[in-house]
């Protein structure tokens, strides 16, 4: 994964309506029509809502939570913490 | 010869200006939170609001300045919350004398001839400066993206601003406030199990408030390495902007010191009488 895409395409999320318009219609073309170009495995990411993937990748997290504030993909804020955690249960239990 | 009448530490909740409208649980704790602040500006009687802040993606992204100071005649926000609307004046030849000051110390800071504001200005100043428009200076802090300024380069920063404000030919009355929180972790691994958000280092908010009390800013500086800010969360780098803040006058206890823990951040008002140092 590039993450850059990614995080470039959650600070366009905040700034544009009609690309949050355009993903809600049909997010795949939207996604496709990004640039910098997502790869394959970002798209099925971002179309799951799977923030927990992405996050492991190394995606910025303030950008990534955008997803949930603005509903995108199906996440809203509660869904995408429930994910963050879980992705990450691990290394928080080992926190001290 | 421009003073610095006024210091302030000032936190940026986006939702803040809606909760204390709103008739949230936390209402009345977020008024009277800012009220100190809003009373202490307005004895003050600042011309210009010199206010540093850290664009939160929002202005600088594909290109990232270490340091920016907005030299605009004004500018809109918030660009990231559209509920909150606000044209507010920019004091231009000031913030221009300022960046030239700041550039022939070597201090190599990039220059905004367009700003637009992001909640990190609007929603304090719905409660520091409600109604008043006292034209602002911004200058903004990398406090997100690594590689982040040291401690001692924003303090060295802030030093520079004094200098700059008390060379200006204008008698600028300049209140100065720096504005972030001290451990905030923002839809990361450490937010709290029901939230999106979390404070991972509550020891360090501890530590910060204490230092500030002491008026202990070299401690300060020295302890906020890029370890801690990070260990503070992925917004610990905005304490560089209260530290930005300290440089601009002599080291004293403020006047007025409160904390929303919960929220990892913290409320300050300190009163100056501008006087140089001798």
């Amino acid at each position: 994964m590039s993450v850059y895409a990614v995080n470039k395409l959650c600070r366009r999320i905040v700034h544009e309506p009609a690309l949050r318009e355009a993903l809600r219609d049909d997010p795949e073309p939207a996604l496709r029509a990004a640039r910098p170009s997502l790869s394959d495995d970002e798209i099925r990411a971002l179309i799951a809502g799977d923030v927990g993937s992405l996050s492991k990748a190394g995606c910025n997290h303030f950008l990534l939570h955008q997803l949930g504030r603005w509903h995108m993909f199906g996440l809203d804020l509660r869904t995408y913490g429930e994910r963050i955690r879980a992705a990450h249960a691990d290394e928080r239990r080992a926190a001290p | 010869m421009g003073v610095i009448v006024g210091a302030f530490g000032i936190p940026h909740n986006p939702h803040f200006p809606t909760w204390a409208d709103g008739g949230h649980p936390l209402a009345d704790e977020i008024q009277s939170m800012y009220r100190p602040l809003a009373l202490a500006f307005e004895r003050a009687r600042p011309d210009a609001l010199l206010y540093i802040t850290s664009d939160h993606y929002n202005m600088f992204w594909e290109t990232l300045p270490v340091f920016a100071i907005g030299v605009a005649e004004s500018a809109r926000g918030a660009s990231d919350y559209p509920e909150l609307r606000r044209e507010l004046p920019i004091d231009a030849p000031l913030a221009g004398e300022i960046h030239a000051h700041l550039v022939d110390r070597e201090f190599d800071v990039a220059m905004l001839q367009e700003v637009e504001f992001d909640h990190t200005v609007i929603a304090p100043l719905h409660f520091l400066m409600p109604e008043a428009e006292v034209p602002l200076i911004p200058v903004y802090v990398n406090a997100f993206v690594r590689p982040l300024p040291s401690a001692r380069r924003c303090l060295q920063l802030g030093r520079a601003i004094r200098s700059a404000i008390e060379s200006s030919p204008a008698t600028t009355r300049v209140a100065v406030a720096g504005s972030g929180s001290f451990s905030l972790e923002i839809g990361g691994p450490r937010i709290s199990e029901d939230s999106h958000t979390g404070v991972p280092d509550p020891v360090w908010l501890d530590r910060v408030l204490q230092h500030l009390r002491n008026a202990a800013i070299d401690d300060l500086v020295i302890e906020a390495t890029d370890e801690q800010l990070w260990r503070a969360g992925n917004a610990g780098g905005e304490v560089l902007d209260w530290i930005a803040m300290l440089g601009t006058f002599d080291p004293r206890p403020p006047d007025h010191l409160d904390v929303q823990p919960q929220f990892g951040h913290a409320f300050a008002a300190w009163a100056l009488d501008g006087t140089p140092e001798a």
